[in-house]
């Protein structure tokens, strides 16, 4: 009996080691899965920066391309919105005006200046693009203005937009300089460069916007602005044809935001034109401006 | 055979049968949870209130601008900022040392799925920042290191935990 007894106990506790081995041994089993699993995330992780390190895959093709001419119907509808719907919109979505400085004033032969620096990629320059054409084209006229999108792989991917690269501005009133200091195709880790500009131009932009933002604008030495006065993200997805008919309807958000930023725009060129012409910067939609100008 | 008081408390390996993960862990995981939140919530509010009509921010490789502005920063048009924050709280409350403790296989499975979950999501936004955007975002790289440690630490605590599976 007492033999027996012993036989038994051992044997149960050959089957409690076993049993405790197993579970030993399944539980080694699932830390190495677990450990495993862990490994392939971070293996994951350290492969795609080795490729990025090594240029494999490289960045996304950029569908940009070098600004073309605008079509004729672009240009047209730049330069005619009709009065009655840039006095309905007045100041429309626009958020954000020029503001004064003190400084030399900015002219050329007689006549104040405007000076616009941006560039095709820039998103923000995109949109208040928009607005600067339709504000100049109640001055004077424009020829060879470009048709061209903000860069694909930036923020608001591919805003259409104009170009000044290329184009020429004429009036009566005032001059404009425009430069779009890199296009929209990717070159190295940036963009291909367009307008380089000029030291004077280089010295005022160091002077007045020392960060470089861009879009920056001087309006005759009187107003600078950097930024847009509204989201590109008002045009996304939209075509320059589409942009452009939507000037001309009072009702649409496009129009309110480059209608009401171009009334803006005008309102401080009519500040360095001494109010020429009278019939722009008597406009109740640009007096409307006016008041949001000078209230910042 | 060692008895279950010559072990040095819960932050050893539980014993067998036992379905308690290591005390350790189970505070790491909460505190990266937490840690998640917290950030996720700074970007989702960044999302929500930072201005859009800025100027254009230089284009170094280093630009969080980019990346939370960018289309990748909303998933099936939902801000990504925000899908960080209901995954950040859902892992809060699912690594509670009451939720590990809870013998819930939903509960487990729930976790384990969520955590792998993030870490899937993570790897594709590298994918997105690095060969789409050509940006880094440093707080979001902040929480793409915790989604992926809390991966680990939710992964290895569920394989101690499953004693009895």
């Amino acid at each position: 009996m007492g033999q027996q007894s012993r036989a038994r106990t051992a044997a149960r506790a050959r089957t409690a080691e076993m049993r405790a081995a197993q579970a030993q041994q399944q539980r080694r089993r699932r830390l190495w899965r677990a450990m495993s699993s862990v490994g392939v995330v971070l293996l994951l992780v350290t492969g795609l920066i080795a490729l990025k390190i090594a240029g494999v895959g490289g960045s996304k093709p950029s569908s940009a391309a070098p600004s073309t001419l605008a079509s004729r119907a672009v240009v047209d509808a730049v330069g005619t919105v009709p009065k009655s719907v840039l006095n309905t919109i007045g100041t429309g979505t626009a958020s954000s005006v020029p503001k004064p400085i003190r400084a030399p004033a900015l002219s050329v032969a007689g006549k104040p200046e405007l000076l616009y620096v941006g560039a095709e990629y820039c998103p923000y320059c995109a949109a208040q693009r928009w607005a600067l054409a339709v504000a100049l084209a109640r001055f004077g006229s424009w020829s060879g203005l470009g048709a061209t999108h903000s860069s694909s792989a930036d923020i608001f991917p591919n805003t259409p937009t104009l170009s000044f690269h290329g184009s020429s501005y004429a009036s009566e009133f005032l001059t404009f300089a425009g430069y779009e200091i890199t296009s929209n195709v990717r070159s190295g880790t940036g963009y291909a460069p367009l307008d380089p500009l000029p030291a004077t131009v280089s010295s005022l932009v160091d002077t007045f916007n020392p960060q470089g933002s861009i879009p920056f604008v001087d309006v005759g030495g009187k107003y600078t602005m950097t930024g847009a006065s509204f989201s590109p993200d008002v045009l996304a997805g939209l075509t320059q044809e589409q942009v452009a008919a939507a000037l001309s309807d009072p009702t649409s958000p496009v129009a309110k935001a480059i209608d009401g930023t171009a009334n803006v725009l005008t309102a401080s060129i009519c500040n360095v034109t001494d109010g020429k012409p009278g019939s722009v910067c008597g406009a109740p939609g640009v007096v409307a401006a006016k008041a949001k100008l000078a209230n910042g | 055979m060692a008895s279950r008081t010559d072990r040095s408390g819960p932050v050893a390996g539980p014993a067998v049968g036992e379905t308690r993960a290591p005390r350790r862990l189970i505070l790491s995981s909460l505190a990266l949870a937490v840690l998640g939140l917290g950030i996720a919530g700074y970007l989702g509010y960044e999302h929500h209130t930072a201005s859009t009509t800025l100027s254009c921010p230089d284009t170094g490789m280093i630009n969080c601008l980019t990346v939370t502005t960018s289309t990748y920063a909303r998933f099936l048009g939902l801000p990504v900022s925000d899908l960080g924050v209901g995954y950040f709280l859902a892992m809060v409350l699912l690594c509670l040392p009451s939720s590990w403790a809870s013998p819930s296989l939903l509960l487990r499975r729930s976790r384990l799925a969520l955590s792998a979950l993030g870490a899937l999501f993570v790897l594709y936004l590298l994918w997105a920042e690095l060969f789409q955007l050509d940006a880094i975002c440093l707080w979001c790289t902040a929480v793409h290191v915790v989604t992926v440690a809390l991966f680990g630490v939710v992964v290895i605590g569920t394989a101690l935990l499953d004693q009895q599976a």
